[in-house]
């Protein structure tokens, strides 16, 4: 407080005892009563704020622990690409199979009877083309297991950092690609294939398309 | 009515395997003169240059559906009286429903087999 407000302030308290009612001890006393209970307020909320501050920072690195634990880099760089990768073999060699499976079965059907040593021997070694592709489910066992691992990956992982940062769900922003495409299976009934048990069976359908 | 066995044929499917499969079961039925198409505008290009007796198409393709050609099918004066068989692994209630309101002849459920489809044709064949 600057001289000339303290002595203005002096005055008044001056005044006032001067009245008889109050000495100016009293009004100093009362001064510093509110001085010290202000002081004890201010204290109290520096530290409620600072608290505060603490738990959100707190939060804040726990936060980043967490993402970091998460793996986002090595998901995307790794064992995403990676699961697509399995899953691009596991279609290309079904395809190659069947295709092969399928021109055993063609080349036997338009085969020529007429002899049949000859169709025997041709009919084997077609039956053998068969046996041979078919291995094709051994390797896609396991490379369907690879993708398997990973999306239990992925699920450990972003399980643990939901639980970690207590999220609950909520509608994400859909992107424009991510609308139309969902617009579109609305709009054209993309249900895709049924599991066993799900959909409904021909005998159904027949009923269905004749009721 | 018994079934034309040469009347042309489109199969339509994006699936190269599966075109080959429904044309050897054809072939096997006795159908002599089948061709393809790998989606619902190139099904309906070809319909527009040729007459075909049978459509018999997959549901879910690009960039056209079986859906939206069945539909195009059924609103073309020229193309709305040919015979349309839905053959696919779309097989919830609500599918079949829309495939009858569209004016499908007949559906068959993927998986299916040579008995299956010689039936529905016979079906839509009235034999």
């Amino acid at each position: 407080m600057s001289s000339k407000k303290h002595a203005a302030v002096l005055k008044a308290a001056d005044g006032l005892s001067k009245k008889g009612d109050i000495s100016l001890i009293d009004v100093l006393t009362l001064a510093e009563t509110s001085i010290r209970s202000m002081k004890t307020f201010v204290d109290t909320l520096d530290s409620a704020v600072y608290k505060e501050f603490r738990e959100i920072a707190e939060y804040i690195h726990n936060t980043k622990t967490e993402i970091g634990h998460l793996g986002a880099n090595d998901m995307r760089s790794k064992h995403i690409p990676e699961a697509g990768l399995e899953l691009g073999a596991v279609v290309t060699s079904t395809e190659d199979a069947t295709t092969k499976i399928m021109e055993c079965a063609e080349s036997v059907l338009d085969a020529d009877t007429s002899d049949p040593e000859a169709y025997h021997q041709h009919v084997n070694d077609k039956m053998m083309l068969i046996f041979e592709a078919c291995s094709f489910q051994d390797l896609t066992g396991q490379r369907i297991s690879k993708v398997v691992e990973t999306l239990e990956y992925i699920d450990t992982r972003i399980s643990r950092f939901a639980s970690a940062i207590g999220a609950e769900d909520s509608e994400a922003p859909t992107s424009a690609t991510e609308k139309k495409r969902q617009k579109r299976k609305k709009d054209q009934i993309l249900n895709g294939p049924a599991h066993e048990g799900e959909g409904v069976s021909q005998d159904d359908i027949d009923a269905l398309l004749n009721g | 009515m018994a079934v034309d066995l040469s009347m042309p044929v489109l199969v339509v499917d994006d699936y190269k395997t599966m075109i080959r499969i429904i044309r050897n079961l054809l072939k096997q039925l006795g159908f002599s003169d089948v061709d393809d198409a790998a989606d619902g505008t190139e099904a309906l290009g070809k319909m527009k240059q040729r007459k075909y007796g049978l459509v018999i198409s997959d549901w879910n393709m690009e960039p056209m559906t079986g859906y939206e050609l069945l539909k195009e099918v059924r609103t073309d004066e020229g193309l709305a009286r040919t015979a349309f068989i839905m053959v696919t692994a779309e097989s919830k209630t609500e599918n079949v429903i829309a495939a009858k309101k569209a004016g499908v002849n007949n559906y068959i459920v993927k998986p299916f087999n040579a008995a299956t489809l010689k039936s529905k044709i016979d079906a839509v064949f009235g034999e």
